[in-house]
């Protein structure tokens, strides 16, 4: 049976990785016939912004502790009508999801306590197809790659957070420092039209926003 | 528990039973495919426990009911009776312990009692672990009975899809089938309420204080 993956480095006799693929077993009867499908990633609509290799831990909130969740690749893949971005990470080898979540306005990753190749996160992840409250922590090979992904998943969480704001005006409620912005504009409207700070920034961003969105169909 | 040959989802299912001796890992393989953990405790399998787990290949989705059986005699329950209606199998042992391999034989000659011609593969585990009792070379049961070998690690998940992959092959008569990407659906939006958000954070706090629980520099595949 030939493979197609490459060798693996191992700690193992040499003769056992150099007959590794060959098939010894009886002929057997298949029981099934299975046809060639279509197969659909999920992701053709979307473009991966940042690719990493990874090792991918759950908090076991009855246990205290972190538990493996696989290892593989982590990306952060964009939409490219909505640019709504997600992040979804494979177990290598069987290609099984073991994270997909959006990366929304109000997630902020932190660092690990005393690993600089690991960060943490809150996420209601949907890896398994339900909505699930998830603490992740992610550990890379390299303490370069856990800083180029903190500052990539910071990066598009505050993309996110004017891109709601300007979307959404009804359900948005319960963030603290989007009232007090919105207390400041009505105080402002009563008054005289001289800008505050607060709302120059949110101007300045929702223009970093426009020219970010460069599809023109993008904003609903 | 499920049934034999119980066919609850509208794709192809298959009755993998697991035998081997206590200890030799398993329950921790099933569940390194079930979770992505790694259990380091043993807790022995009292029977069997059963577990569906789905793989994406090039020819659709599939379904293996894992028969995880107690390896412990003590803890035997109906034994060979957990074999009826098996399609395929996986024979595991102990590299780190030879008289796991030495029973080798015996698991499979009561399985092949109650399942003729079947697909089995001999896997021998904890291949990451330096002091081996049992070397490469002196596997050599499974070219006497036509099985196929992998070495395998649940812990370094070394060849760790290659049994389900070869059994997949064999079930569908089709080498060439393959893993694929499994659909990652668009996740729904979720609205996060601010009190949530502060627990969520309160939690993450704790939880960033925690090691992990293998918290060497091991390299990534």
């Amino acid at each position: 049976m030939a493979s197609t993956e490459p060798e693996h480095e191992h700690r193992e006799d040499e003769e056992a990785a150099a007959n590794e693929d060959e098939d010894t077993g009886a002929q057997v009867a298949p029981i099934v016939k299975l046809e060639e499908v279509a197969v659909s990633t999920g992701e053709e609509n979307e473009e991966a912004i940042l690719e990493l290799k990874a090792k991918l831990y759950r908090f076991d909130k009855n246990g205290k502790q972190w538990k493996e969740r696989g290892a593989g690749t982590v990306k952060f893949l964009k939409h490219k009508e909505s640019n709504k971005v997600r992040l979804v990470m494979r177990q290598s080898k069987t290609l099984k999801i073991c994270a997909n979540h959006l990366v929304i306005s109000t997630m902020s990753v932190q660092e690990h306590a005393g690993n600089e190749k690991s960060c943490v996160w809150h996420a209601t992840d949907f890896a398994d197809g339900e909505l699930k409250d998830e603490l992740f922590c992610i550990r890379f090979a390299s303490i370069e790659n856990c800083k180029t992904f903190m500052e990539k998943f910071q990066e598009v969480a505050e993309s996110q957070s004017t891109k709601e704001e300007d979307q959404e005006t009804s359900a948005a409620a319960g963030l603290l420092d989007k009232l007090t912005v919105e207390e400041k504009k009505t105080e402002d409207e009563a008054g005289d039209d001289a800008p505050v700070a607060s709302e120059e920034e949110i101007e300045s961003d929702s223009e970093k926003l426009e020219k970010k969105n460069e599809e023109p169909a993008s904003s609903s | 528990m499920a049934l034999p040959n119980q066919q609850t989802v509208d794709y192809p299912s298959f009755k993998l039973v697991i035998v081997g001796d206590g200890g030799t890992g398993k329950t921790t393989f099933v569940k390194r495919h079930l979770t992505g953990e790694f259990e380091k405790k043993y807790e022995p399998t009292i029977g069997v426990e059963v577990h569906p787990l789905d793989f994406f290949t090039n020819c659709g989705k599939i379904r293996f009911y894992c028969w995880d059986t107690a390896g412990q005699e003590k803890f035997g329950g109906l034994r060979d009776g957990y074999y009826i209606h098996g399609q395929c199998a996986i024979i595991m042992f102990d590299v780190t312990a030879r008289l796991t391999y030495k029973n080798v034989p015996t698991w499979h000659r009561d399985l092949c009692r109650v399942c003729e011609n079947i697909p089995i593969v001999l896997c021998g585990n904890k291949v990451d672990v330096r002091n081996r009792q049992v070397k490469a070379k002196q596997v050599t049961f499974h070219r006497k009975k036509n099985l196929q070998y992998y070495e395998i690690s649940a812990k370094s998940n070394y060849n760790f899809e290659k049994p389900f992959l070869y059994l997949a092959r064999k079930l569908a008569g089709d080498p060439a089938l393959h893993f694929v990407e499994s659909p990652a659906l668009a996740p729904p939006e979720v609205q996060i309420d601010l009190a949530a958000q502060q627990q969520h954070e309160a939690e993450l706090v704790a939880a960033a204080s925690q090691p992990l629980p293998d918290d060497d520099d091991d390299a990534f595949e």
